[in-house]
């Protein structure tokens, strides 16, 4: 782990005992802006490195998302116990005229942090106002009931985890809560979901689902929980059960009928590349090419052939943060879908 | 082929992806293709809705106009427009793939073998399909040929739709020009169309903060306890235009005039949603059936003297807008010399409810004023004077909450603070909220919004036939006043670039209007 670098994106170190006084002053010395928030986000990373690349992802967010943004840097492997704080502004002409700023506060803890992250980083919240926490990497031990007790919306990048099946275990307890989990794996199957529900809006398509045999889904290696959310969506909402998962081929039923999906890498292409359903009479499909702000749905029943295109999910972090922030919600869809995931994880 | 047995089938797919109704496959049919409307706002409007991955798959656009025009001729037109105006921009890609779905009808409204050469079109659409067929009908001609295009639609049976699919139709304002036309054009729509699949369009009603009216309302706790004659001392509905009647636009105005061109449709249902009684459930007639008891409830000025004390119309003289030097309402082009519209009309209106008893609501709309702004302000009573407003000096006023509708769409709050120092001396200061600043993303256009709900069976943001019917009947009669009664109220004049004439300031009384 790393000291921080490039510090001075991060704006004024301040000590820790001034930072709200410095803050204060901050505004007090432009009265041309507007300070404005409508959440506390956060941005957690066991990464020294991370503070300097994650101010730049606030500085995107905050164009569309007023807030208090608090990053937090940490390097655990430090045998002392040292914090460091600075601030500074995110500002965007809104409408082209009036400057609209967001204030950020960037935290650098090393040594054992648990405590500090209540005492020191909690406490300056923004009242009354929920807080966003954005989980980057693996989930560790911090991850407790007391942390998650304080969080309103919990972000988290599976495509990150080393052992996706352990660190979703761990997000089961904090399912039993309010916590609203958002996850960016399935955020990036948003755009798919709605293709391929539009693909099923045909009428021919729905005559043909009971008939549904097979399902391909090509991924990009990394991006394998990914294809499994979108596999555990088209399961649970046509209510087939799992039979078996032999690693890149799974088993599905409904009824006695077998459905057999498999998921297939593919290294140079989109993150989700391909969802294909087919039946003996169809064949619906999305798809992506690499780099492409558009999904191509292709459906063919028989002689019925349509194809047209429509939005693709980004594959900038921030940006689907950003579609995320603005999506709200609880989210009880991927709560919904998760009880498979799970078994499709083993 | 489809399998008509089976056409009660579901789309296991759709469930939860979004939380409202959903918006179904269509072809959309308007009338008045070559209008501005269409141009300007309606195609942009399902273009951005494909551009944001929100419009129903499959959804055909066929514009019916008289001009003779190709379908490339069409389309390069609206893209031209598109390009201008589009709120998330223009892309090729995407525009390519749009554009194939959009196709010209050229027949005249009254020529029925028009309708009928168009069914047969519709037909083949539905067929390609898959056999769905719902259609929206969009009328966005002149409104002198509503009558010829709804009984042409009957007449070549395109009112109707096959078993499992919906046809419906979108009226565009003006809902008729008094409470006659207004019953007869709803008696001819209703003859076609069944109420609940008519749509008399507002885009008012679309707009995020016309929607958020309701939900500030009655998903805060604080303010419907004070949302009474208690608490409240008269509320203000403002629409100020700074334009006249540049790009021709006289021709209609001067028939119409601001009563019946804003009054009687925009503003009244602003009015409606700020004071209806909270409805029993979110559905359209839920919501419609306490808005119209609002309209129903307004105090009706139904002789000249009553007209003359609490409305006031006017007519703007020469003036500055804008640094530039402008005309006068009767100099302007296409309006008569002696004309005898207003472009300008305030009004003091009393709810007689035992909520709204004893608050006048004010409200004002013209045309040269000195910008653009609608808003309606809610002006609470003062705190006792006793205490702080006791003090020597201290009138710092009542707090005011302030919903702006455009063009800087969010709500402020006026309260009394204590201003800094060792002295007691207060002053107003206000706690501002922009949906521009407060949500970096563009709200969509009304008629984005509209045209969904549409697709989607929700008429909630849409009026419904009564609303319309009580709406004129309190219009019609200050229209009657001005224009048929022996005696008639004056005409005001003001000059252009100003707040409007002194008349309608005195119809205030004590209070003031809010300076916008």
């Amino acid at each position: 782990m790393s000291v921080p670098e490039n510090t001075e994106v991060l704006g004024k170190e301040v000590p820790l005992a001034r930072l709200d006084k410095e803050l204060r002053l901050l505004w007090e010395a432009d009265e041309a802006s507007t300070n404005a928030s409508l959440m506390n986000f956060a941005i957690y990373a066991e990464d020294s490195a991370a503070l300097a690349r994650n101010s730049q992802i606030v500085s995107e967010i905050t164009r569309e998302h007023a807030c208090r943004a608090i990053l937090i840097g940490i390097d655990k492997e430090k045998p002392t116990q040292d914090t460091k704080a600075w601030i500074t502004a995110h500002c965007n002409l809104s409408n082209g005229q009036k400057s609209v700023c967001c204030e950020q506060l960037a935290f650098h803890l090393t040594g054992k942090v648990r405590g500090r992250m209540r005492h020191t980083v909690f406490s300056h919240l923004n009242s009354d106002l929920p807080l966003v926490f954005w989980w980057q990497g693996e989930l560790s031990e911090i991850f407790d009931a007391p942390f998650y007790s304080i969080l309103d919306r919990l972000v988290i990048d599976s495509v990150d985890w080393v052992n996706t099946g352990e660190s979703y275990a761990k997000l089961a307890e904090a399912l039993k809560t309010d916590l609203v989990i958002q996850d960016l794996a399935w955020t990036r199957t948003f755009h798919y979901r709605l293709s391929i529900a539009a693909l099923f809006d045909d009428l021919l398509a729905q005559q043909n689902f009971k008939d549904i045999e097979s399902i391909r889904i090509e991924h990009q290696p990394v991006h394998r929980v990914t294809g499994l959310l979108m596999l555990a969506w088209l399961a649970v909402q046509s209510d087939w059960s799992l039979v078996d998962v032999d690693f890149d081929t799974v088993t599905l039923k409904s009824g006695n009928k077998r459905i057999v999906a498999n998921l297939v890498e593919k290294s140079d292409a989109a993150p989700l590349s391909l969802v294909e359903i087919a039946s003996p009479n169809m064949r619906a499909s999305v798809s992506r090419e690499k780099g492409s702000k558009y999904l191509t749905q292709k459906l063919s029943v028989n002689e019925h052939k349509m194809e047209r295109i429509a939005p693709a999910d980004s594959d900038l972090v921030s940006e689907l943060v950003t579609d995320q922030l603005s999506r709200g919600g609880k989210n009880s869809l991927f709560r919904k879908v998760l009880p498979m995931l799970l078994e499709l994880l083993g | 082929m489809l399998d008509h047995k089976n056409l009660h089938m579901s789309n296991p797919f759709r469930e939860d992806l979004v939380a409202r109704s959903r918006p179904e496959s269509c072809t959309v049919v308007i009338f008045g293709a070559t209008g501005d409307l269409t141009h300007r706002k309606l195609v942009p409007a399902i273009y951005n809705l494909k551009l944001d991955g929100e419009l129903p798959p499959d959804v055909k656009i066929i514009g019916f106009a008289r001009r003779e025009k190709s379908d490339e001729e069409f389309r390069e037109g609206l893209e031209e427009l598109n390009k201008q105006v589009s709120r998330g921009g223009h892309d090729e890609t995407l525009w390519t793939d749009f554009a194939p779905s959009i196709s010209y009808h050229q027949s005249t409204f009254t020529d029925i073998e028009g309708y009928q050469s168009l069914a047969k079109t519709l037909d083949k659409i539905d067929e390609e399909r898959g056999g769905k067929g719902n259609r929206l009908f969009y009328v966005a001609s002149a409104p002198e040929f509503f009558d010829d295009i709804l009984e042409n639609l009957k007449k070549a049976g395109l009112n109707e739709s096959a078993e499992g699919c919906w046809s419906r139709v979108i009226v565009e304002k003006p809902f008729g020009t008094d409470l006659p036309t207004a019953q007869h054009l709803n008696q001819v729509v209703n003859e076609t169309f069944e109420e609940k699949d008519t749509y008399r369009i507002d885009h008012y009603l679309g707009k995020e903060t016309a929607q958020n009216i309701m939900v500030l309302r009655f998903a805060n706790s604080i303010f419907e306890p004070l949302w009474n004659n208690r608490y409240i001392e008269q509320v203000q509905i403002t629409c100020a235009e700074h334009l006249g009647m540049e790009g021709g636009r006289g021709g209609y105005y001067d028939k119409s005039g601001a009563l019946r061109d804003m009054v009687q449709n925009h503003l009244l249902q602003l009015l409606s949603l700020v004071a209806m009684e909270p409805p029993t459930d979110l559905s359209a007639d839920g919501v419609r059936d306490e808005k119209v008891k609002v309209i129903r409830s307004l105090r009706q000025y139904d002789t000249p003297e009553l007209v003359r004390e609490n409305v006031v119309r006017g007519q703007y003289t020469e003036g500055f807008v804008g640094g530039q030097k402008v005309a006068g309402y009767r100099e302007e082009d296409r309006v008569n010399p002696e004309s005898q519209t207003e472009a300008y009309v305030a009004l003091k209106i009393q709810i007689d409810t035992w909520r709204w008893s004893g608050v006048p609501f004010f409200m004002r709309v013209g045309k040269r004023l000195p910008k653009k702004a609608t808003e309606i302000s809610i002006h609470f009573k003062e705190a006792p004077n006793v205490l702080f407003n006791a003090l020597p000096g201290a009138t710092p006023g009542g707090n005011v909450l302030v919903i702006r509708i455009q063009p800087d769409e969010g709500i402020s709050l006026r309260m009394v603070s204590k201003l800094p120092g060792t002295s007691l001396r207060l002053e107003p200061v206000k706690m501002d909220f922009h949906y521009a600043t407060s949500f970096g993303k563009g709200s969509p256009e009304a008629y984005e919004r509209l045209l969904l709900d549409a697709m989607a069976g929700d008429a909630t943001l849409f009026a419904r036939r009564d609303e319309v019917e009580e709406a004129w009947k309190f219009v019609d009669h200050i229209e009657n006043a001005w224009h048929k009664s022996e005696n008639p109220p004056e005409m005001a004049e003001f000059e252009a670039g100003s707040w409007g004439p002194k008349e309608a300031d005195e119809l205030l009384g004590d209070y003031k209007w809010r300076r916008l």
